[in-house]
């Protein structure tokens, strides 16, 4: 189990640097059309900040940000976001992940729902992505005994 | 110019190859870490310099900005295994 560090100056540099991370992450989701990067990326990036803090803080800190149940929880959010966009282009009459037809809920043109549609799918793909990485970081550092099961015993 | 950035790039990969082997064959742990950070290092650098050689400097940055930032985590990551280990 990873412990907390005494070290003053880890501990801060980590404090300072986790918000930054965690906005680069979102340019990088939020850009995905544009410059190199997309949901993977952006959730890796989401996941390094949690490892940083995971590190650095010891699960006792991490767990009031991120615990297990919010790991599932986000794991299978972001599915749903996916899948479910995929599906809502199905059901509006195109092919599945055809972003064009959402411009008749969104009543915008064609090409701005294809935008709007890939900005909604990379969030899903970035929150689960996230999630998993995030979760089998911490199994792996916990060797499969959840510390929650633990204090119950 | 280009030429410039070119030899830049090919000098830093052969540094890297050395770098690597101190990596790899390196005595002791904090021998591999050191490596391991400096290689981090200069593939950064050599990230810009073909973003400069491309023309694209605005996206190789993104590129070698999440590389830096990876490459802080991992050290920090076997240096807390150090840690818990006491191996030094």
């Amino acid at each position: 189990m990873i412990r907390v560090t005494d070290d003053v100056i880890i501990k801060t540099i980590a404090r300072i640097l986790i918000p930054f991370i965690q906005v680069y992450a979102l340019y990088v989701i939020m850009h995905g059309h544009y410059s190199p990067g997309g949901g993977f990326q952006g959730g890796v990036i989401l996941a390094a900040s949690l490892v940083l803090l995971l590190l650095t803080h010891g699960w006792e800190e991490t767990k009031k940000k991120f615990n297990e149940t919010r790991i599932a929880v986000f794991c299978a959010v972001g599915v749903l976001i996916y899948a479910g966009i995929g599906l809502l282009c199905l059901i509006l009459g195109g092919n599945y992940l055809d972003y064009s037809q959402l411009s008749k809920l969104l009543s915008v043109l064609p090409a701005e729902a294809r935008s709007l549609g890939i900005l909604g799918v990379e969030i899903g793909v970035g929150l689960t992505v996230m999630a998993v990485m995030f979760s089998i970081f911490f199994d792996i550092s916990t060797g499969g005994d959840s510390p929650e099961d633990e204090g119950q015993e | 110019m280009h030429g410039f950035f070119l030899g830049t790039s090919i000098i830093l990969c052969f540094l890297v190859l050395l770098c690597l082997y101190r990596g790899i064959c390196g005595p002791g742990v904090l021998n591999r870490i050191a490596g391991i950070s400096a290689i981090g290092t200069k593939t950064l650098v050599i990230l810009l310099l073909m973003g400069v050689i491309y023309g694209r400097v605005e996206m190789f940055v993104d590129i070698s900005m999440v590389y830096a930032l990876l490459n802080f985590i991992g050290t920090l990551a076997v240096s807390k295994y150090l840690e818990i280990e006491g191996e030094i």
